[in-house]
């Protein structure tokens, strides 16, 4: 028995280039690894991370889970097209090996098997099992065409425009699997057999079509789908299909502990191109919904990123408020990888510029409790008369850090791209707090906190947001608090709740002090203020924008006071409002016994 | 019988306005939220440039308002109109020929730029609240000292689109250069600052009073906004700045800082504009049909404006377009 026919050549050829393609990328990233990644690697692959990651493979390459979650329609697209396609190889394997017993057969062999297999004994199990796994990915194809027309009956208003390559690659998988069971009922109304679906429509085309022109259909008809699949192989690795393999090996990078960083690395390129452009980051970006702004979302960051046309204006205008990270099914680290494209577009550090920190510490004393307004606090001094209150009801001996010669946290610059300058104000802080032999370091920005706590190297000192140390300070019964009868609607600050996972504190303290109202987008989709210091594109009217319509759903709660935990937000939305918007700390101190 | 248009508010315009109608053989009609007449006018302690007391001029407008015998409802809030009549907050509804709109601006929130500490921290004020001191006859740190180094800012609450007030109050640089001259004559031995992004010396002899400010009185003049106010220790005002003449950032303690609180369109000016289809600038000021031959009428045959309702003006503008406000509107009336 051979298994060659001339119409496998196409996809002969699609295969060869893209496996060849696949083996030349993931070959070259894992090559250029930093070594200190390698070596995570190395160090992982024996341990049961590898496991961890083969069952995430499962549930997430596979079944999608996390697209269930978004809308189940979508989430049954995605997993039926690539479980089922999994599922459609994985039991042809058996059903050839249940056939010719365990032999050496061509991957052609495999994938036409129902052509090559005419003369043997049909094994009606399978063909129905087959043709029951077809089906499976022909509703799969089905929905996606539905989507096409009717994106939001799978939760999405707005769908993906996609470039040309994608359209090419998206084409031919549309046609891959109505190919697949023309070509396979052809050969079964010539040669008998098939299942339900194959077999059936085999037997309607026996009945209806002449022998001749049958013979003629299926010669055309495997070429077709040979056609098909090769077309679809050779755009693959240039197309967003690219994500069907890359995903694999990004999961298991993931798990060996890889991160990407401030600095753009070798292993950005697994997660830019894990990117299956889904759109899922579409509808949750306020710059879209409210702004109408529709070319910079990571999608399409991610798709310039990766074809080398990222302009500057792209990759700065984004809130990073994480709402998209906190969406997406493959989980990028999205608002990394835009900040190392920041770095690399924008990062020209200027030595003079910070001269001025020599003179500037003119600090003295000490405290076990350090607290860091930070320059957004200073704008906002409420927060700052109000944590003065707290402090002195509390008894707590503090260290003023901004009084005392502090700079600005770093993060605004870190977020623009100047990363080496926002690393110079890092270290004059860090040693600054260092001197003081605190313990603590309490900051009542957000913004601040999130950058002491990942980028600053504090030994011995501990980070505390405002909120948890208030929180503490109650729990403690060093602050005794009056519980009113007013509804308060807490706002989450980005930098604090997604940025920081910090959701339960916050509310915790409201609760202490009045009711607490949740606003329609609470807690992970958390709406962002609309003044995020890390979008340096929009004007500031579509800021005030952002913030009225973010208003607008505090206020919908019937709140008397909006409370948020961040200084930036409080300003923001007190600009989008009539209503009070009041930093945690101002009503806890208006609540001192 | 007579033709009777209602005149909504009754400050310097609105007065004016009525004053003028019932020369031609009008009966105009002031419609007054406040208790009394005269609008924003009343505490201001003195006038630029020429230091004219601003009650000087509210008593003779008061007094001709009085001896014209026009009718004058105070402490009545107008909700809506249109070109026949006005329709009050107690819901009575009075009918008249035109209504002339001289219901003015607001003066902004200083609080809202929290940065600056007004009403956070002592010895922080605004230019009304120091009118009003000046009129007490008795301006002092919180403490009843007197103050040896004041700090004016000017353009609190215009040109910055960080509180959504683009537009120039256009008054506030006179009033900051006359009421540092004020503090000045008060306290020889005060230092005192002005803080400006440009000072707008536009009128007759406002040019003249800034040069002698400098000249006369020794007052600094520094380019450059305060970014933050913060208390310090002994109860002072510690501010930063940029001085951008000499790109140097600054840093000093002041016993006082005066917020030059500039004018913002009044909040009913949307409600009113859409009950009687009248348009609006982008600044909320209501706007006039065209800012040269139709620069008192609205959109709306039968609406006038007077003083301050469409943008920032001085005293003797308000005045200057209250006549042609009514006359206007005898125009309309009469045809």
């Amino acid at each position: 028995m051979t298994f060659y026919a001339p119409f496998c050549l196409p996809f002969i050829l699609g295969a060869a280039v893209m496996f060849l393609t696949l083996a030349w990328k993931w070959g070259k990233w894992l090559w250029l690894l930093p070594r200190r990644d390698k070596m995570r690697l190395l160090r992982g692959l024996p341990t049961r991370r590898t496991l961890q990651a083969v069952g995430e493979v499962i549930s997430e390459s596979l079944l999608h889970r996390r697209i269930f979650r978004v809308n189940p329609l979508l989430g049954y697209m995605h997993m039926s097209l690539a479980f089922g396609w999994f599922l459609l190889i994985a039991v042809g394997w058996i059903e050839t090996i249940a056939y010719l017993g365990f032999r050496y057969v061509p991957l052609q062999g495999h994938v036409f098997f129902k052509y090559f297999a005419t003369g043997l004994a049909h094994k009606p199990v399978f063909d129905q099992l087959m043709d029951l796994l077809l089906l499976f990915v022909l509703s799969g194809v089905a929905l996606a065409w539905g989507k096409r027309f009717y994106s939001r009956a799978m939760g999405l208003k707005r769908t993906t425009k996609h470039v040309l390559g994608d359209r090419i690659a998206l084409s031919a998988l549309w046609f891959i699997f109505p190919a697949r069971l023309v070509a396979e009922s052809t050969t079964c109304a010539i040669y008998g057999g098939g299942g339900f679906l194959t077999g059936g429509l085999g037997g309607w085309m026996a009945d209806h079509i002449g022998i001749m022109p049958l013979l003629t259909m299926e010669s055309a008809a495997w070429w077709f789908y040979s056609s098909c699949l090769g077309i679809f192989f050779v755009a693959l690795p240039f197309s967003r299909y690219m994500h069907i393999f890359t995903e694999i090996p990004l999961i298991f990078l993931r798990r060996y502990g890889i991160r990407s960083g401030e600095k753009e690395s070798s292993y950005d390129n697994f997660q830019v191109e894990a990117c299956s452009r889904c759109g899922i980051c579409i509808d949750p970006c306020q710059l879209q919904s409210v702004l109408g702004i529709n070319d910079v979302q990571s999608v399409y960051f991610l798709r310039d990123r990766r074809y080398n046309h990222l302009r500057l204006q792209v990759a700065d205008n984004c809130l990073m408020c994480g709402r998209c990270a906190e969406r997406c099914p493959v989980d990028i680290d999205l608002n990394t990888l835009r900040l190392n494209s920041r770095d690399r577009m924008r990062n020209v550090p200027d030595e003079r510029r910070y001269g001025y920190f020599k003179d500037l510490d003119r600090s003295s004393g000490q405290g076990r409790v350090g607290y860091f307004a930070g320059c957004m606090t200073l704008l906002t001094p409420r927060t700052l008369s109000a944590m003065t209150a707290i402090f002195e009801a509390a008894g707590e001996e503090v260290w003023w850090a901004d009084r005392e010669g502090g700079v600005c946290c770093g993060r605004p610059l870190k977020l623009a791209g100047e990363t080496d300058s926002a690393r110079k104000m890092m270290k004059y802080n860090a040693d600054l707090f260092r001197k003081h032999g605190i313990t603590t370091l309490v900051t009542s920005c957000p913004i601040c906190l999130k950058v002491f706590r990942e980028d600053y190297d504090l030994p011995g000192i501990e980070v505390l947001h405002h909120s948890e140390y208030i929180l503490r300070l109650i729990r403690a019964g060093r602050l005794t608090l009056e519980h009113g009868s007013t509804r308060f609607t807490y706002h989450d600050p980005c930098e604090l709740g997604r940025g920081s996972g910090i959701y339960d504190e916050p509310r915790a303290v409201i609760e202490a002090v009045g009711e607490l109202l949740e606003p329609a987008s609470t807690r992970e989709n958390a709406l962002c203020c609309g003044s995020s210091v890390a979008n340096t594109a929009i004007s500031d009217g579509q800021q005030l924008q952002i913030a009225r319509s973010v208003a607008a759903e505090l206020e919908a709660t019937g709140a008397e006071v909006i409370v948020t935990a961040c200084p930036l937000c409080k300003k923001a939305i007190g600009r989008g409002t009539r209503s009070q918007v009041r930093d945690l700390s101002e009503i806890v101190a208006a609540s001192i016994k | 019988m007579k033709k009777r248009i209602i005149v909504i508010g009754g400050g310097v315009a609105g007065m004016q306005t009525a004053l003028r109608l019932a020369e031609q053989g009008i009966e105009p009609v002031i419609v007054e939220k406040e208790p009394e007449l005269g609008g924003k006018l009343r505490g201001w302690h003195v006038l630029f440039p020429t230091f004219t007391p601003a009650e000087q001029v509210l008593t003779d407008l008061r007094r001709r308002v009085n001896e014209r015998g026009i009718e004058v409802m105070t402490s009545t809030e107008v909700v809506g109109l249109e070109p026949r009549g006005v329709t009050l907050a107690d819901g009575r509804r009075l009918t008249c020929d035109s209504v002339v709109l001289a219901s003015g601006s607001t003066l902004f929130d200083a609080s809202i730029k929290e940065e600056y500490g007004y009403g956070i921290y002592d010895n922080v004020f605004t230019s009304a609240d120091l009118e009003r001191m000046f009129n007490e006859g008795r301006v002092t740190k919180a403490d009843g000292s007197a103050p040896r180094r004041i700090a004016f800012l000017h353009c609190v609450g215009s040109r910055d689109e960080k509180v959504c007030q683009q537009h120039c109050s256009k008054v506030c640089c006179v009033t900051g250069v006359k009421q540092a001259i004020e503090m000045k004559r008060l306290f020889p031995e005060a230092d005192v600052f002005n803080f400006y992004m440009d000072i707008r010396m536009f009128g007759p002899g406002y040019e003249e009073l800034y040069r002698e400010a400098q000249q006369s009185y020794n007052i600094h003049f520094v380019r450059g906004r305060i970014s933050e106010a913060s208390p310090t220790l002994e109860g002072r005002v510690q501010i930063k700045a940029e001085d951008t003449l000499t790109g140097r950032p600054l840093r000093m303690s002041v016993d006082m800082l005066v917020l030059l609180i500039g004018m913002r369109a009044n909040d009913d000016n949307a409600r009113l504009a859409d009950g009687a289809g009248l348009q609006r600038a982008r600044s909320g000021f209501m706007a006039p049909r065209d800012l040269f031959l139709g620069n008192v009428a609205s959109n709306v045959g039968g609406i006038f404006y007077a003083g301050t309702v469409t943008a920032p003006k001085t005293i003797g503008e308000s005045l200057n377009e209250a006549t042609a406000a009514a006359d206007a509107a005898v125009r309309y009336v009469e045809a």
